[in-house]
Formats: structure tokens, C-alpha cells, sequence
């Protein structure tokens, strides 16, 4: 192949660079197609299947919630009473409260939540891919006549996917209660103008693409980190790894701004 | 899945390794988690759908506009501040007139009757705002579908106007305050005007011109001054000789009384005086009458003496025994 032999000229670099670049995104699109299928296959959802992925997702899961919540109230806290405060000096108080909503909940949080996920329970499942790569567990389970993506990958995929989106879930509902109370207080009496506002903020239009926003982040954090870990590219492994990563973070910029563009255009 | 040969070569390579206990409950814990999950998104929706007013019975209010330019869909539309109605549909209608749909939910419709009006307000700044007014509020209620027209207030369209507005003001302004122009001569008259009234001479200096006259009527002041006290002196005096207790007011006063009784005698006399004169009238026509025969008779008196002249002298022509001419008379 290509890939094997020694290159010296320009020409040859540039065409092995970009065959190079084509491959990794390709690999990822099909992964990504690959789980999909798998995923919404009932066949996958066996009693091995759900004991697997129940595991992989409470694992994956539990241990960040909490810490996350935390970091989404403080964050929220912070940036609300920042925005309430400039707000007021403007005189365009009533304008704050449905800025925060659409900056913190809209935006801030769903993409924090799917790095956060990603930095915590995805890269480190990657990895473990990796490993189980090398050590060959992969290619045992294959000569066994198991299916090592639907044992190994799948339950990862699914669980990491999982994770960004009820870590999204919660923080937002978290955000959008630590938002009512530095403004409101300890009290109802604000509620039905939240309520009416968030609302008002929240169109259809608003709510059809922040859901998908959040169904693309989890897919594009669960599938990418995984695919760098499950394709052998041999001397360029560590580049590999850190490529997988920036094509990552370029696929969630790339989800962002499609979602404003969808929003505000 | 795995075959039974699989085992034997694992459970080697697992001896060395570490390995993960199995999670206690987990199918619970994971079916905990997946409901929390579901709970979360499913609660989320609901809330939202609940924030959108789906929930709410409404009725619709349809507002005609000829513009609609600034009317969003899902702008509240406000009463006394509060929202009672959001805006659902913009169409076309057929007239030509653009149709606001509008929701308002049942328990705030009571706000709205037959006589309420509606305004479509668009500041300089903020966007625009549908407010309803209602003046009477034991009017009728407004059906559902009423069909009402919005009032259209637009600051923004009156900027134009008031710009060329200002623009023929500044321009009248330039006209006005140019170097050149009559309020700048003015202006720099009233400066020199000032820098009299500055002067030794000051306000009156700067009136009559030069300093001498300005004396002269500080000194017609001065003196006047003087007389007016020494008249104020005098009608002090005056006062005191008119009507002091010895002043001549009494005194008139008692003249006066005087004079009225003599007045009185004299109207008594002149009556009497009157009749005399009465008298006096008619002896004097009797008199008129007696020298008118008085002036016949000595006509014819003399006539006869002339008569008996002119006889006598004849006689004493003719009479030669020429005797004394006297005549005796008897």
C-alpha cells in the first residue's frame, strides 16, 4: 500500500497526507454508521447485549454526575449573576434573563457537557479500545466467533452517548433553575414570567435543533475517540490518537455552528 | 457469543490482570438511571410544552394592520403590563391588510371586551409591542375570533420628518449666528453697550450719551429731589392750614354755614324785592307810556309856541304901536 513505502518528493507526500486525512474521516463515518445500525438493530439488545451496555452506562455515568452538576451550577450561578449585574447597569434588566437562556442553556451547556463526557468517560474508553487492541482480546473474541464491535464497541459508544445526553439534560434543568433563583430568590414569585420566557425562548424551531444539537454532540464524542482506538495505523499510533482527538473537537465546532446558523440566520 | 474453548486461554491472561467486581443491582441501578434520563428529557418537554401554553384553552383575536412590519410570532401582547396573549399566525389578508393571530388564554380573557382597543407601538429602541386597552370594563366580553384593528404608532417613521425638520432649523440657526449676519451686529452693539454701562458713567451715561449730560440729569435728579421735599413740606403745612383744627377748613365750613343763611336772607329779600320790582315794572310802563305822551305833548307844545312866535312876530312886523316884545305867559 501506499502507506508502506518511503516517500521523498512533494507531490508523493501530499497525496499520501491527504489519502491519510480522506481514510481517518471515512473510518469515523463509518464507525458511525456501523453503530447506528447496531444500535437501533434489536438484535443487539440480547441478554448479554443489555447486561453489557447496562454496565458500561451506569459505569460511565454515576461517577461524573454528580461532579458535573456541580460544575454546571457554579458555572451557571457565575455566569448568570455576571450577566444579570451588566444588565442592570444598562438599564436592560428585562432582556438579562432571557440572554442566559439562550446563551448558558442553548449553547454553553450542551457543549460543555459533551467535552466534559468526552475528556471523561469517551478518550479514556478509546484508550481502553487501544489496549484491548494490542493485547488482542479484540482479535481473540473475533476468532472465537464473537462480535467483538457489539461487545466491545457498542456498549462504549452507547454508554458515552448516554452520558452526554442526560449530562446535558440535567445541567440545563440545573442551569435553568440556578438562573430563576440568583434572580428571583427563594420564591415563587417569578415563576410564571420564567416560565412564560422560557417558553418564549424555547420555539419549536429553537427546541427541534437544540435536540438534535445534543443528539449529534453525544454521537460525534462517543464515535470519534473510539474509532482512533480500533484502527491499527501502526508507527503513526500516537498521531493517530491526538488527530482523533482535534477531528473531534472540529466536528462539535462543526455541529455549533450549524445549530446558530439554524437559530439566528 | 463465546465458545466454551474460550475460557481456558482467558482465565490465564485474567489471573495476572486486575479485575473489576460486578456492580451490585446493577440491571436496577442502570434501569434507575435510564429512568432518570427519561424523566429528565420527558419532564423538560412537558414544562416546555406547558411554557408554550399548550395546555391552556384559548381563543383566538384577530388584529388587522395595514403593516405588520415588527410583529414577530410568539410576541406577547400586553395588558396593563402584563402578557394575556401571544401571537401566533401573520397572514395576508384578503383585502390586502395584514391579520395578527392572536391567542389569548380563556382566564385572561375577561380583560378584553367589545370596546377594548389595540395598539401596534414601535419605539426607537426595544422592538414592537401589541397593548390592549380597555377602558369599560362591564362592557360585553369580546367573542372568540373577533376580528379588531390595531393602531399603528411607529416613532421610527416620524425620524425623517424630524430630521429635515432640524436640518432647516440648523440652517436657520447658521443664517442667524453668521459672523455678518443682524444678531451678530446686534451682539457686538450690546458688547460696546455694556462696556459703557462699565464705564464711569454707567447706565445713564450710557442713555444720554456723554458724561455732562449724564451730570446735568443727576443734578435735575438731586434737585428735583429737593423740591419734592420741600413740596412734601409744604403740602405738609398746607395740610396742617387747610385742615387742621386751626386751618381754614373749619373756618370755610362756618363761612359756608354763614353764607348759607345769608343766602337764605337774600332769597327772602329778593323776593321781596321781586314784588317791588313788580311794582317798579309797571310804574315804569305807566312812566313809558306817560314820556311817550310826554315827548307828543311838548312836540305840540313847542309846536304851538312856535306858532305863537311866529304870530307874534308878525304881529310886531305889522303893528306899528311897536311896544315891548315880551311876551308874558301866563
Amino acid at each position: 500500500m501506499l502507506l508502506s513505502q518511503a516517500v521523498h518528493t512533494l507531490p508523493e507526500r501530499l497525496a499520501r497526507l491527504i489519502w491519510g486525512w480522506a481514510l481517518a474521516w471515512w473510518r469515523i463515518v463509518y464507525l458511525g454508521a456501523v453503530v447506528l445500525v447496531l444500535g437501533l438493530s434489536p438484535s443487539s439488545y440480547g441478554r448479554l447485549g443489555r447486561g453489557l451496555m447496562a454496565r458500561r452506562i451506569y459505569l460511565e455515568t454515576t461517577p461524573i454526575l454528580l461532579g458535573f452538576t456541580v460544575l454546571a451550577a457554579l458555572l451557571s450561578l457565575v455566569i448568570t449573576r455576571i450577566v444579570v449585574v451588566t444588565a442592570l447597569s444598562y438599564g436592560l434588566s428585562r432582556y438579562a434573563l432571557e440572554m442566559v437562556i439562550r446563551v448558558l442553556v442553548l449553547e454553553l451547556i450542551p457543549l460543555t457537557a459533551a467535552m466534559f463526557v468526552a475528556m471523561r468517560c469517551a478518550i479514556p474508553s478509546g484508550s481502553q479500545l487501544a489496549s484491548l487492541r494490542v493485547s488482542g482480546r479484540l482479535a481473540a473474541l473475533d476468532r472465537a466467533g464473537a462480535d467483538s464491535v457489539r461487545m466491545e464497541l457498542l456498549p462504549r459508544v452507547v454508554a458515552a452517548a448516554f452520558a452526554s445526553v442526560t449530562l446535558a439534560a440535567l445541567s440545563c434543568v440545573v442551569a435553568l433553575v440556578m438562573s430563576y433563583l440568583s434572580v428571583y430568590g427563594f420564591n415563587t414569585a417569578g415563576l410564571v414570567s420564567f416560565t412564560r420566557m422560557f417558553g418564549h425562548v424555547f420555539s419549536p424551531e429553537v427546541t427541534l435543533v437544540f435536540a438534535l444539537k445534543t443528539l449529534f454532540f453525544s454521537l460525534a464524542i462517543a464515535v470519534i475517540p473510539m474509532t482512533a482506538g480500533l484502527y491499527d495505523l501502526g508507527k503513526s499510533e500516537r498521531r493517530s490518537e491526538l488527530g482523533g482527538l482535534a477531528r473531534m473537537f472540529a466536528v462539535l465546532l462543526l455541529i455549533e455552528m450549524i445549530s446558530l446558523v439554524g437559530n439566528y440566520y | 457469543m463465546t465458545s466454551p474453548s474460550q475460557p481456558e486461554p482467558m482465565a490465564a491472561e485474567l489471573g495476572e490482570a486486575e479485575l473489576i467486581r460486578p456492580v451490585a443491582h446493577l440491571r436496577l441501578k442502570a434501569f434507575a438511571l435510564l429512568f432518570f434520563t427519561l424523566f429528565l428529557v420527558v419532564g423538560s418537554a412537558l414544562y416546555l410544552m406547558v411554557a408554550r401554553g399548550a395546555f391552556e384553552p384559548t381563543q383566538r383575536l384577530v388584529l388587522i394592520a395595514d403593516d405588520s412590519e415588527g410583529v414577530v410570532v410568539g410576541m406577547d401582547m400586553t395588558f396593563s403590563g402584563f402578557p394575556i396573549g401571544r401571537v401566533r399566525r401573520i397572514e395576508l389578508g384578503g383585502d390586502g391588510t395584514a391579520r395578527i393571530l392572536i391567542d389569548v388564554p380563556q382566564k385572561d380573557a375577561h380583560w378584553l371586551r367589545v370596546s377594548s382597543v389595540f395598539t401596534l407601538v414601535r419605539g426607537i429602541v426595544g422592538g414592537t409591542g401589541i397593548r390592549a386597552y380597555t377602558g369599560m370594563l362591564e362592557d360585553a366580553a369580546l367573542p372568540d375570533g373577533a376580528e379588531r384593528p390595531v393602531l399603528r404608532g411607529d416613532a421610527t417613521a416620524e425620524i425623517p420628518q424630524l430630521m429635515s425638520s432640524a436640518r432647516d432649523l440648523l440652517g436657520n440657526l447658521n443664517a442667524l449666528t453668521a459672523p455678518d449676519s443682524a444678531l451678530g451686529t446686534s451682539l457686538g452693539n450690546v458688547a460696546t453697550l455694556t462696556e459703557r454701562l462699565q464705564g464711569p458713567g454707567g447706565a445713564l451715561g450710557m442713555l444720554m450719551g456723554s458724561e455732562a449730560d449724564a451730570k446735568k440729569i443727576v443734578q435735575t435728579l438731586d434737585r428735583t429731589n429737593a423740591l419734592l421735599a420741600r413740596i412734601d413740606h409744604m403740602a405738609a403745612r398746607a395740610d396742617e392750614q387747610v385742615f387742621g383744627a386751626q386751618g381754614l377748613m373749619p373756618e370755610a365750613r362756618a363761612t359756608v354755614i354763614e353764607l348759607r343763611k345769608l343766602l337764605a336772607d337774600a332769597r327772602t329779600s329778593l323776593t321781596k324785592v321781586d314784588a317791588v320790582l313788580v311794582q317798579a315794572q309797571a310804574v315804569g310802563s305807566n312812566v313809558a307810556e306817560g314820556t311817550a305822551d310826554l315827548g307828543a305833548l311838548r312836540a305840540e307844545v313847542e309846536a304851538s309856541l312856535r306858532k305863537v312866535d311866529g304870530l307874534v312876530n308878525e304881529i310886531n312886523r305889522r303893528w306899528p304901536f311897536a311896544g315891548e316884545k315880551e311876551i308874558v305867559l301866563p
